[in-house]
């Protein structure tokens, strides 16, 4: 890295991570001068008990909070207008957002109704400026995360937003709301963790701050997620998964769009499928590709993946090929834990063909479709990792 | 009901009273310890004339206020009531303020992972640190102590003893 290089990088978010992280949140929220927030989740994802953690965690502030539970798979325009007439009548001072994925989307997008005072949701764009402070968005993360909430993107119904004013003021992580119940949530989570970051690791633009995130949430999915996936119910590698999850979001905020994101996006909106999900059965594949392709600087990602004995014992001019085979042998280790209750190619959870031909035309639209078809051919029926094994 | 559930937040009301029997029990034995232990009586003397500091946790307390008057060591109870305030250690919230005060995280390890905020001169912020832990040991078994405070001290038994003793026994009586 070049330190004369010219570069931006922005990552606002603030972090609270661990033991009793959640009982911050009052103290955090007046520090922003808000006082009484409105909680967004949805409780067939998150469930009963986190809602009850997250308000127990305002034991004796004297707060009163707005507990919305209800939120969809996608973000519905006309639900979050009436919750934009509920946040400006109820007098909410800002948002927390419960949970991962869609629900951080739907968070991020009522924010900005609010704030930019939009009656109509759909005339929202890519378009749209959005270049001033919007109300406090707090995120709180459970173990569905797909590492996106920490970014500065907000995703409606397949059109991307984007701006540094989008991303959450603070991120809580807190042991009691990260274990999952079962392995492949955490699974999921972590993989999609690891495909953002590491394509900020090696992307176009790269500047020493993003690398930073990006070889942080790197190694902590290399040390923590088999053990995660292992016993979903341990507070201490989960804590560490979803830390990845925050980090990965904060290196991606200042990445071009890369393959393996797109894939993930793709399949989340058309057929929410967890991003994580798709982006472990590609990553291989793609990897793979800029192996043989060149242009991408695949060494550098081995000592995040291995550790500072094995980069340092590996030739320079073997590292690239190294960490593909360090990446599938990492895969297959987690193929082989979690064995049928992960599917490894797109044939096994039978996405129809008729959603196979919506995600096909999405894909068509994208300056990369091409490649991107040929990668979806390649998982859809593909030997599965694991029997590479040896 | 409307589309929003509207949430009170709850009381943790023996968190808040174990806190606060705590503080109030502290507070009483830095007064008594100013007057029984040369080294808390020389920590003060170092302070300003009208020095206060108070330890307690946000958002509404429970809070402990100690001050010098007139060269004396006092305990001044729970309410500021105006007066200036030199060092106000506070602990965020009250699961904080109850996991360091039932010793499951040390001041230092508390202070470490951002569990308390300091406002004031950090100097005597430290003064007062040292102190309570002075004082921590005089009112703690060693078993107990050990896991409140960074190093446990090598005192003479007749020192640990008699200031014991001399603590227990004014902070009994008020005195």
């Amino acid at each position: 890295m070049n330190p004369e290089t010219v570069f931006t990088f922005t990552c606002p978010v603030k972090t609270n991570s661990g033991n009793k992280a959640l009982e911050n949140l009052p103290i955090e929220l007046s520090g922003l001068n808000a006082g009484k927030p409105l909680i967004v989740t949805s409780i067939g994802k998150v469930g009963r008990n986190a809602i009850r953690t997250l308000t127990g965690a305002f034991g004796d502030s004297g707060m009163t909070l707005g507990v919305f539970d209800g939120l969809p798979d996608k973000v519905d325009p006309a639900l979050i207008e009436q919750l934009r007439t509920t946040i400006i009548e109820g007098k909410y001072d800002s948002v927390i957002s419960l949970g991962g994925g869609t629900i951080v989307d739907s968070a991020k997008i009522l924010n900005l109704a609010v704030s930019l005072k939009t009656t109509d949701v759909r005339s929202l764009s890519a378009q749209t400026p959005v270049n001033r402070n919007l109300l406090p968005l707090v995120v709180v993360l459970t173990a569905n995360a797909t590492g996106l909430e920490t970014s500065q993107q907000a995703t409606l119904n397949g059109t991307v937003l984007s701006s540094e004013y989008l991303a959450p003021v603070l991120v809580v992580i807190d042991p009691r709301l990260t274990r999952g119940k079962e392995g492949k949530i955490i699974y999921a989570t972590g993989l999609a963790a690891l495909g953002r970051a590491l394509e900020a690791h090696i992307g176009a633009g790269k500047n020493p701050f993003r690398e930073a995130y990006s070889f942080a949430a790197i190694r902590f999915i290399r040390e923590n997620l088999p053990a995660a996936v292992r016993n979903p119910d341990d507070k201490k590698t989960t804590l560490a998964v979803l830390n990845a999850a925050a980090m990965s979001g904060c290196a991606f905020s200042g990445t071009d769009a890369s393959p393996l994101h797109k894939l993930g996006q793709v399949f989340q909106e058309v057929y929410n499928i967890h991003p994580g999900i798709i982006m472990g059965m590609c990553l291989p594949h793609i990897l793979g590709d800029y192996l043989h392709q060149g242009g991408h600087d695949l060494s550098s990602l081995l000592q995040p993946l291995t550790g500072d004995d094995d980069f340092t014992q590996t030739p320079e001019d073997q590292r690239a090929g190294a960490t593909v085979s360090v990446l599938n042998r990492f895969m297959a280790d987690l193929y082989s834990v979690l064995g049928k209750d992960v599917p490894q190619t797109l044939k096994e959870p039978g996405v129809p063909r008729y959603v196979m031909e919506d995600i096909l035309d999405v894909l068509d639209a994208d300056p990369d479709g091409v490649y991107l078809r040929a990668v979806v051919g390649r998982i859809w029926d593909k030997t599965p990792v694991a029997e590479k094994k040896g | 009901m409307g589309l929003v559930d509207v949430v009170r937040a709850g009381r943790k009301p023996f968190k808040r009273a174990y806190v606060a029997v705590f503080l109030w029990f502290t507070g009483r034995a830095i007064q008594a310890a100013a007057k029984v232990d040369e080294q808390v009586r020389r920590e003060f003397d170092s302070l300003p004339d009208d020095f206060t500091f108070s330890l307690g946790v946000l958002p509404d307390g429970p809070w402990m206020l100690i001050g010098k008057d007139k060269g004396r060591v006092k305990y001044l109870g729970g309410n500021p009531g105006g007066r200036r305030i030199y060092i106000r250690l506070a602990m965020k919230n009250i699961e904080t303020a109850f996991l360091i005060l039932s010793f499951r995280e040390s001041t230092a390890l508390a202070t470490a992972r951002n569990r308390l905020i300091t406002e004031g001169e950090v100097p005597h912020a430290l003064a007062m640190i040292r102190v309570m832990d002075i004082v921590e040991v005089y009112l703690l078994p060693k078993m107990i102590a050990r896991l409140a405070i960074k190093r446990y001290p090598s005192w003479t038994p007749g020192r640990k003893v008699f200031g014991r003793i001399g603590i227990y026994t004014r902070v009994l009586l008020g005195i």
